[in-house]
């Protein structure tokens, strides 16, 4: 049992190192898919971060709760209102983006989204209010007063983009339903793990989650860093 | 009558929060050349009131604008926010070096840049920081903190300066330091208001005070009261400014 263990971990690191092409286009579209959804949401999704957090308005309250909501609504809900969105019949289906990277992508936004918007709310929420203030009254226009208050909180709004990469980029619901797991074309790490899992092909499945493995590894070894090196703050 | 002098007025003031009402003044008038002492038992407003003319709040009636400061480029606001530095009792210091602090707001001035360098230069000898310069803002300690943060203003020069409690975290040796800063400060035409529930080595420079009490605030020239307790200061009628 060992043996074979032993043996299927090697084909999968064999198959990492020889750079097979399978392997590296299912990795390659599992990144290009989820950092476009990340970059696009991201700063639209800091700015309401901080609107929820520094402003009053009517509605504040249900929008946050809404926000909190669906941080936990399923993927694969999430990847059935896409795909009836993107179907042919549906309001999007002009488009053609049922089956493409394109409705990963927007799949992969409303679910990170939520994640980015709700962290950074939290974040801004915590910021030492002074610091703005500190900011402001040192002569800095209001956008640099921004930067400042985030530069003060790298650690949470980094915290929120890696929780929020995490998510979009191990998700399946989603992936399955709007890419349909393409070879070469939307088939990304989560859908060619549980595809080859099905098929009995476990050596490129456990190459696949190895990458996922070392990602989640370098990133939180790269927070820690970065969290050990804040000081604490005190009056 | 318009003058080149910077200040910043506030007129027909009330503040409240809530159903609190916090305090009334009918006209106050903040500027250059002027040192005054804010006195008043502590929670009766006094931060508030500095808040409210360094722009951070709104008062709940009443107007304060600014007169004799440069007009913004059409890209800025006009607001009286960056007017007049305020300096938190508890100041903060941003992340990072007492250096990256101390040159921090260097970046949103037009002064010429090697007249900076040299003013850093100065502030950091007079506010004995040089051996700090390259350790993190916040393992300072309180005094060092607040010498930082009135290092950092002396270098900017600015025209209006509030300072909150400024002597609450400061061994001698600091309000020494300060002290001296202060000094350079008046000397150089700038407007200040320093709020301190008690007299102490700072409010010696002021030659003003303004005192907030029963919810209204008194104006009146510090150098008559010198010799006085600040909580027994009885203000000549006539100078009282309330707008009941």
């Amino acid at each position: 049992m060992n043996e074979g263990w032993l043996a299927l971990i090697q084909q999968a690191l064999s198959l990492l190192f020889s750079l097979d092409p399978e392997v590296w286009s299912i990795i390659s579209v599992s990144f290009a898919v989820s950092f476009a959804a990340l970059a696009i949401t991201l700063l639209p999704s800091m700015v309401l971060g901080f609107l929820l957090a520094f402003t009053r308005f009517p509605g504040r309250w249900l929008v946050t709760n809404l926000i909190q909501t669906l941080q936990s609504i399923p993927t694969v809900v999430i990847g059935l209102l896409v795909y009836l969105l993107l179907t042919r019949m549906g309001p999007l289906g002009d488009l053609k983006w049922l089956f493409t990277q394109k409705g990963m992508i927007l799949g992969q936004m409303l679910i990170c989204a939520p994640v980015l918007v709700a962290m950074s709310q939290a974040a801004f929420t915590s910021v030492d209010r002074r610091a703005w203030e500190t900011s402001r009254t040192l002569g800095a226009p209001k956008l640099s007063a921004i930067w400042a208050v985030c530069r003060e909180l790298k650690v949470p709004l980094l915290l929120a983009i890696v929780a929020a990469f995490s998510r979009i980029l191990t998700e399946i619901g989603c992936s399955m339903m709007v890419g349909g797991n393409i070879a070469g074309v939307t088939r990304n790490i989560p859908t060619a793990i549980a595809l080859e899992t099905s098929k009995g092909d476990f050596a490129q499945a456990i190459a696949l989650g190895l990458v996922l493995l070392v990602l989640a590894l370098i990133l939180n070894f790269a927070l820690g860093t970065l969290r050990g090196k804040a000081e604490p703050r005190s009056h | 009558m318009t003058t080149n002098t910077a200040k910043i007025i506030a007129k027909d003031l009330e503040m409240r929060f809530e159903d609190k009402h916090l305090f009334s003044a009918s006209k106050l008038v903040f500027e250059q050349n002027r040192v005054i002492h804010l006195q008043g038992d502590n929670g009766c407003g006094k931060t508030t009131l500095m808040k409210l003319l360094a722009g951070f709040y709104q008062p709940t009636k009443g107007k304060i604008y600014a007169e004799g400061f440069a007009i913004a480029p059409w890209w800025r606001s006009n607001s009286i926010t960056g007017k007049a530095l305020y300096l938190h009792q508890h100041p903060y210091l941003f992340e990072g070096s007492v250096l990256y602090n101390l040159t921090y707001p260097q970046r949103f001035l037009t002064a010429d840049k090697a007249q900076l360098q040299a003013r850093t230069e100065q502030a950091i000898d007079k506010a004995q920081l040089r051996h700090l310069l390259n350790q993190a803002a916040s393992s300072l300690s309180g005094g060092e903190k607040q010498r930082l943060a009135i290092a950092r203003a002396w270098i900017i020069q600015p025209k209006l300066l509030m300072l909150d409690e400024p002597t609450s975290n400061m061994d001698k040796h600091s309000q020494h330091l300060v002290l001296q800063m202060i000094t350079d400060l008046k000397q150089q035409g700038t407007g200040m208001l320093i709020s301190s529930h008690q007299t102490c080595m700072l409010t010696k420079v002021c030659d003003h005070a303004w005192l907030v009490s029963d919810k209204t605030i008194t104006t009146d020239n510090v150098s008559t009261l010198k010799d006085t307790e600040p909580t027994q200061v009885e203000l000549a009628p006539a100078l009282q400014v309330s707008a009941g």
